[in-house]
């Protein structure tokens, strides 16, 4: 009892939210795909990411397919790919534009996107070419939802 | 959300593995299309090499010019995982599911691979265990005996696991199998004390086992797919 009270006084700190199930966080302020990816908005460009939601279903990350700087993603659509358990998932971009850079540390270190799902392990940082597409992403409290109603499901 | 769940059994036969890729493009357009139900293929390949998204090339250990003229091919694939031989022998499934609709992720749906094999190991009284981790696979004692790596896209499947029933085991010898220098191969025909009845009832087994982990209530059998 006082070890959840002390994790929410953390997490409120730390401005995560826990979910009930005391499982996967979720960071306010960004937003969220329903395929489980981030995005950090700062002006025009986009951070991207996949939620930890998303590192924990996937298991240990052993690679990370990065696409080329200056390459089109769309929203909705595959923009590269990760590994771990020896399946290949791929990962979607919550926002269409350009990559203007990759997290080349991901390369030598690809572990981080379990690690720091949020924080060191971003992906790519796309430039945004519609901001109207954000409107269809999710905030932090509804993304929770979707978590635990995706979960309860099955 | 269990329910009435159907899975569509295509049974190939001997099939060449670009074949196979083809047919599976085919069934996961269709299966996205909502025009298919999970499906899974069951099959076998003649001798073939093949090399996961990563390329670990460095795994194979002969030439690729040598590997022709043992009568093996080498493919390249998108799946997860590191070199491995298919061949006469090993029994093969390709599960063409829809992740979502069933609540899996990667994870998951790898264990319940792994627990598939697990159990059809147990009923020739071979006891098989899950790798450790970051050795995705099963194993007896320290000799591999089953072998998995898929590809999932947006949640559907595609590739997946291959079970060393009796394949000439020698072939492993030209690669470092799975990535895994120290640990050896082995198959059921070695690790069961039972005499193995045919392939047929092999198969059959492998596939109820798959049905019994996912769930599946209705099976629905075809030899051929247009």
């Amino acid at each position: 009892m006082a070890s959840r009270l002390w994790a929410s006084r953390a997490a409120s700190y730390l401005r995560l939210s826990v979910c009930h199930r005391g499982f996967a966080s979720v960071v306010k302020d960004l937003k969220y795909a329903d395929t489980h990816e981030w995005v950090k908005v700062d002006g025009t460009s986009a951070t991207i990411g996949i939620t930890d939601h998303a590192q924990d279903h996937l298991g240990d990350v052993v690679y990370v397919e990065l696409p080329e700087v200056g390459a089109s993603v769309t929203q909705g659509n595959g923009f590269g790919a990760v590994e771990s358990v020896k399946a290949t998932s791929d990962v979607n971009s919550p926002v269409s534009g350009k990559v203007a850079e990759v997290n080349e540390v991901l390369n030598s270190s690809p572990g981080l996107v379990n690690a720091s799902p949020y924080e060191n392990g971003w992906v790519i940082k796309v430039e945004m070419s519609n901001m109207g597409e954000l409107d269809s992403l999710m905030d932090s409290d509804k993304y929770s939802k979707f978590c635990e109603e995706e979960d309860a499901a099955h | 959300m269990r329910g009435q769940r159907s899975l569509e059994v295509l049974k190939m036969g001997i099939m060449n593995y670009s074949e196979a890729i083809k047919l599976q493009e085919k069934l996961i357009s269709d299966r996205k299309l909502g025009k298919i139900t999970d499906t899974l293929l069951s099959l076998q390949h003649p001798p073939t090499y093949t090399l996961g998204k990563r390329r670990t090339y460095h795994n194979l250990l002969v030439p690729e010019s040598e590997l022709k003229s043992m009568g093996a091919e080498l493919h390249y694939t998108e799946r997860g995982g590191d070199i491995t031989f298919h061949g006469p022998h090993q029994a093969i499934l390709y599960p063409i599911i829809n992740l979502r609709d069933i609540g899996l992720g990667p994870r998951k749906y790898v264990e319940n691979l792994e627990l598939l094999m697990i159990e059809f190991a147990s009923l020739y009284g071979v006891q098989a265990h899950a790798g450790k981790k970051g050795e995705t696979g099963v194993w007896v004692g320290d000799r591999k005996i089953g072998a998995i790596g898929v590809k999932i896209s947006s949640g559907f499947t595609s590739h997946g696991l291959a079970v060393n029933i009796d394949p000439d085991l020698n072939y492993f010898k030209h690669i470092v199998p799975c990535g895994i220098v120290d640990k050896g191969v082995t198959s059921l025909k070695r690790e069961t004390n039972m005499v193995l009845p045919s392939e047929e009832v092999i198969h059959e087994q492998l596939i109820s086992c798959f049905a019994r982990v996912f769930g599946y209530i209705n099976l629905v059998y075809k030899d051929t797919y247009q």
